[in-house]
């Protein structure tokens, strides 16, 4: 399948901003079945300084720095991408490896692969494993349970007991408040089920990216769409990456575009930065389009 | 076991030195063998210590105490400049000989280019984690692993520029490494200070003893970092970050910075532009090539990493990542100070570089591993249990110290956090002779090594910081500099031959650093001129109004007024005495406070400190003896204090004289010593510009109001007192005290280098002699204009006509007029030059991120 995708963000200051550095994680990046065919990226006003590179986690970044004054920037990205079909729905049954035998090959750490995963078990900017966020979902997570059955029924349970409510959260809303209030947008549900997965000694990371605008006729719209969406993804070490989407209950096939991943939000910020003067307020716009070609 | 050659060795077989103390069972004892004879190393220097006898060695060791006081050697400064504390040293050399010193340093290069590997693996391949020899959690969990630091730009093979070593001696005199600095190593400045104190209070010993010098290192440190912008150009701008005067190591940046002839700069005296790094100095912009940061990693750039930062450079991290710029020690270095590396070190020196390490580390556990934690629990006792991760209250548990509930809480802690925790075992220090309060006493101490890149190894210092316990009780010496005593660490060379000396003060030329000095010391400069000459004011007003209320003649109620004003007027603090006549009648406390309340705005002891202030920004600017002055100053502000503790005192001008005194020494100075670059310029345009705006004020204040002849004689008196000009005027005009002479003395006498007409001619000339910005202005400058405008104003003024009273008002009326307009003039000036040559720049503020909702 392919897409055109076109997000763009806008921020409107109250007085003229002088000067600005800017780190964006706004490009999709390639992943195993998923390929840019053309990119387009362009500022307004005209960055004297841009370059374009790769971070830690291998997402494309977008670096750039305006120093002429302005009252408005606005970032504009266009890119064409293909998607193959991921479906790993009939892995759910077949695939046995359970959750006791992940832990104790983490554990154990005898490969690089697992060496390397540790990264996802652990603390991160926004993420601090509990004893509170384990409780929640220890049911699913009981070592006789396979991972991909219990990170389905995980993701559903997000979905049946938590409410998309865009006003209830901010930015910064640790898990453990989501959890109490029970409902929050995309990025909360995503990174409720890190925090819970990692305080129970399971890798999980979080993802970045778009969904479909409009669904193939006969299916319905999906919460998430006309902007930038999250969700998460668990090791299995035969699989490799797994994606759950606790905002739809669903496994990613080939309606999720990914821009970037990382261990949270804070790694894979869409656009992060400072600016000079600029008055004491920002408003922000984003729009975002997904349409097939 | 040496060669080493001791001169006095004469001196020695006359007189055997025994040790005067014993140091404890299970310490190394660095001075003496177990027979209490000195050691041969140290032979010469006992015998200099015994040769010196207590009285000799007092005086000494007061002299160091004065050197370190004059060089302005602090640490800690806290947010009181009137009481730095002064870096502490002892005056007895720690000794080592060249052959011992030659094994320790081949250790620490090792040690070196170990950390350095350790830090490209970290940052680039992660083969010690993907292979499993150092746990990956320890390098994952670390908040100093800044993934944005991954795969930066480096122009040369060695990317740790700087590595220190803590090092303390094992009972049987074993070196062992308990911990490594390699972010931005403090230390090695302060040992150059030790040694430059130390060889001038000893120099005959520091002579015969062959001390292998320390400028070589230091002149590897300029090649290495020049050499790390050859990609960039051919001459590259070097400039010291430093997180500014509140550091608590901000004497040794200073001196640094001065020693290796390198700019100091702040983090907002930089700038990112078009992708590069600039330093905004008085002719614009000037690009910078290599940055050596004394500030923390993750405190460097607001953009991309701690947001809240004051000390950043915004942007930097992405121009050190294109290479554009040279960031040292590289950002992210922070991560290799955890103590959690020195339990797997072997097995990463054998997987790195294949060799057995040369110097053990203290023996450390990982909590993190399950398989270390056995042996942890059933030691603890004899453990101390370390965070991994050094945060701003990380504090080490000495377990020994602990009953069995701290025991138990310890453990508990531990197993909570495993990954988070290292166990080390407590290695005693050796013992080291210091001199205190007349006798030789033995403390416990460490050294701490400073090691610098050269192309394809490194240089190590053959010398070091060595820093024994400050009292007697203490078994453990403080991690961080302060709390301890420093010792001056001397390799004895084994060969007669001096070493090849590169002489200390072989600075490269300052010439190119001196015409670009970073807006903000200018802007500092400018404002000690200025609180200086505020002070001074303020000074001589009050030791006028002091001799007039307890002189013998009377002071009428009406002098009283308008003297008493002018000051309330000239300190700023208003109404102060102003339309109160029940404070005018009783004026003491008002006055004891503009004096020594330093809550005051104006007073004259916040003047002082404001100016002493400015001056600690700017300390690498300063001559010698500009800080001895500042020193007595000091000294003179605490006697002030303590002589009005109780109110105004009973002769209240006497204590204000030696303030006076050093003020006036400061001014001379500065007219006698000082380069007349634009340091010298802008201290001067800020002392004009006061004096003037202080003198129209005073004018203002004092003459515009008619009097009564006796007390109108009185009060010009007193201002001519104030401003040392009766004595002229006296001899000039006889007894005739007529307020237009006074004017004539006061504002357009050109030849009173205290008239007003006398500061704005200076003003005139020194802004002829500033860097001018490249675009064209038609005409004059407004600055220029504006000068101008009050050389004529003053000089086409009719002096009698200013005298006179007008009818209407009752006053002085053209005369007030007058002087407003030069104050406002002379306010819109110093606005100007302020906007045109300081920086103004507001920090930055974070961009607010956007939040998945926006689909509703």
């Amino acid at each position: 399948m392919k897409y055109r995708v076109r997000h763009l963000t806008e921020y409107l200051y109250g007085a003229p901003v002088t000067l600005c550095y800017n780190m964006a994680h706004l490009l999709p990046r390639d992943t195993h079945n998923q390929r840019c065919l053309s990119r387009r990226i362009l500022v307004s006003p005209t960055p004297v300084y841009q370059t374009e590179g790769e971070d830690y986690y291998g997402n494309p970044t977008f670096y750039f720095s305006v120093q002429e004054p302005h009252k408005k920037l606005a970032i504009d990205v266009e890119c064409y991408f293909e998607i193959e079909q991921n479906d790993l729905s009939n892995q759910l049954t077949l695939h046995g490896l359970t959750c006791g035998e992940l832990r104790q090959q983490l554990a154990s750490a005898s490969s690089t692969e697992l060496r390397m995963v540790k990264e996802y078990t652990l603390n991160s900017t926004h993420i601090h494993r509990s004893e509170e966020l384990a409780n929640y979902a220890r049911s699913c997570f009981q070592d006789d349970i396979p991972v991909l059955q219990a990170s389905m029924d995980f993701t559903h349970k997000i979905f049946e007991e938590f409410k998309f409510d865009p006003t209830a959260t901010s930015v910064s809303t640790p898990p453990e408040q989501v959890l109490k209030e029970k409902r929050g947008v995309c990025q909360d549900f995503a990174h409720l089920a890190i925090a819970c997965i990692r305080s129970l000694g399971l890798p999980a990371r979080y993802m970045s990216g778009y969904l479909e605008t409009l669904p193939p006729p006969g299916q319905e719209k999906l919460v998430g769409a006309d902007a930038s969406h999250a969700w998460f993804a668990i090791f299995i070490p035969d699989l490799g990456w797994v994606e759950f989407d606790p905002t739809n209950d669903l496994m990613p096939n080939e309606q999720h575009i990914v821009t970037a991943w990382g261990r949270d939000y804070a790694d894979v910020t869409p656009l992060q930065g400072v600016i000079f003067d600029g008055g004491d307020s920002q408003a922000l716009n984003v729009s975002v389009d997904v349409q097939r070609v | 076991m040496t060669n080493i050659v001791t001169p006095s060795t004469a001196a020695l077989t006359e007189a055997p030195f025994v040790a005067p103390y014993a140091a404890p069972e299970n310490a190394f004892d660095e001075a003496f063998e177990v027979n209490r004879l000195p050691r041969l190393a140290w032979q010469s220097v006992m015998s200099a210590v015994h040769e010196l006898g207590a009285e000799g060695m007092q005086d000494r060791h007061l002299r160091a105490q004065r050197i370190l006081r004059d060089d302005g050697a602090t640490y800690n400064l806290k947010s009181d400049p009137l009481s730095p504390n002064v870096w502490s040293l002892d005056i007895i050399p720690q000794v080592m000989v060249e052959s011992e010193w030659r094994v320790l340093e081949a250790a620490l290069k090792q040690r070196a280019k170990l950390f350095d590997l350790i830090y490209k693996d970290l940052y680039g391949e992660q083969r010690l984690l993907k292979e499993g020899i150092l746990p990956s959690e320890i390098v994952f969990s670390h908040p100093g692993f800044l993934r944005q630091c991954h795969g930066l730009n480096w122009p040369t093979d060695i990317m740790l520029t700087f590595h220190a070593v803590d090092l303390v001696r094992d009972q049987s005199g074993r070196f062992i490494a308990t911990g490594d600095r390699t972010q931005a190593p403090s230390g090695a400045g302060y040992a150059l200070e030790n040694r430059t104190v130390v060889s001038r209070v000893l120099p005959s010993l520091f002579r015969e003893s062959q001390t292998m010098r320390l400028a070589g290192f230091f002149q590897t440190v300029r090649e290495t970092l020049s050499k790390l912008a050859l990609h960039l150009t051919e001459s590259p701008r070097i400039v010291v970050l430093t997180p500014g005067a509140y550091s608590s190591t901000y004497f040794e940046q200073a001196y640094m910075a001065n020693h290796l002839g390198y700019p100091l700069v702040q983090g907002g005296d930089l700038t990112v532009r078009n992708g590069k790094v600039w330093m905004k100095s008085l002719n614009g912009l000037s690009r910078v090539d290599v940055i050596v940061r004394r500030v923390e990693d993750a405190f460097c750039d607001q953009a991309e990493l701690r947001s809240d930062s004051m000390l950043g450079v915004p942007g930097l991290l992405e121009v050190a990542r294109q290479g554009n710029v040279v960031v040292t020690n590289p950002l992210g270095s922070g991560l290799l100070e955890t103590p959690a590396i020195l339990a797997f070190l072997p097995q990463i020196s054998q997987f790195l570089m294949a060799e057995e390490l040369l110097l053990d580390s203290v023996e450390t556990y990982w909590c993190g591993d399950t398989n270390h934690m056995g042996y942890i629990e059933a030691n603890l006792k004899r453990l101390i249990i370390k965070p991994a991760f050094r945060g701003i209250n990380s504090k080490s548990i000495y377990c020994h110290q602990l009953d069995a509930k701290g025991l138990a809480d310890t453990l508990a802690m531990v197993k909570a956090n495993p990954v988070g925790f290292v166990a080390q075992h407590y290695i005693p220090s050796s013992y080291s002779p210091i001199w205190d309060n007349g006798v030789m006493h033995a403390r416990p101490g460490i050294l701490r090594t400073f090691s610098v890149a050269t192309d394809e190894d490194f240089c190590v210092m053959p010398g070091g910081l060595s820093r024994v316990a400050d009292h007697d009780d203490q078994c453990i010496v403080s991690k961080r500099l302060s709390g301890s005593r420093s010792k001056d660490m001397w390799v004895l060379s084994d060969s007669t031959e001096t070493d090849i000396d590169v002489p200390l003060d072989n600075l490269p030329t300052s010439q190119a650093q001196a015409a670009n000095l970073p807006s903000r010391v200018v802007e500092n400069l400018f404002w000690f001129g200025r609180y200086a000459e505020r002070a001074e004011m303020s000074l001589r007003l009050m030791r006028t109004i002091f001799k007039q209320l307890n002189g013998i003649d009377r002071f009428p109620t009406e002098s009283r007024e308008v003297l008493l004003g002018a000051m309330s007027e000239i300190t700023g603090s208003l109404p102060g005495f102003q339309d109160q006549p029940e404070l005018i009648e009783n004026p003491n406390d008002e006055l004891a406070a503009l004096v020594v309340d330093a809550n005051r705005v104006g007073s004259i002891k916040a003047n002082l400190q404001q100016m002493l202030a400015c001056a600690e920004q700017v300390k690498e600017m300063l001559s010698a003896d500009t800080r001895i002055i500042l020193n007595e100053l000091r000294d003179h502000i605490h006697s002030v204090d303590r002589a009005y503790v109780n109110g105004l005192p009973s002769v209240p001008e006497e204590s204000l004289d030696s303030l006076v005194t050093s003020l006036l020494a400061i001014s001379g100075l500065n007219h006698e010593s000082m380069l007349r670059g634009m340091d010298w310029m802008f201290q001067e345009i800020g002392r004009r510009t006061e004096r003037a705006l202080l003198t129209a004020n005073l004018l203002k204040q004092t003459l515009s109001r008619p009097l009564p002849s006796l007390q109108q004689q009185q009060v010009l008196e007193s201002v001519l007192l104030s401003v040392e000009a009766l004595i002229s005027f006296r001899r000039r005009y006889r007894t005739r005290a007529r307020v237009s002479y006074g004017l004539d003395l006061l504002m357009i006498d050109r030849s009173n280098p205290r008239s007003l007409i006398y500061q704005i001619e200076q003003l005139r000339k020194y802004l002829e002699e500033l860097p001018q910005s490249e675009q064209t202005v038609l005409g004059l400058s407004p600055d220029k204009r504006l000068i101008i405008k009050s050389l004529n104003d003053i000089q086409l003024a009719d002096l009698e006509s200013l005298a006179q009273i007008d009818e209407s008002t009752q006053t002085r009326a053209d005369l007030a007029e007058l002087m407003t307009q030069i104050i406002e003039q002379l306010e819109k000036l110093t606005t100007l030059i302020s906007d045109k040559y300081f920086d103004h720049t507001a920090g930055p503020q974070q961009l607010i991120k956007a939040k998945w909702k926006n689909n509703v």
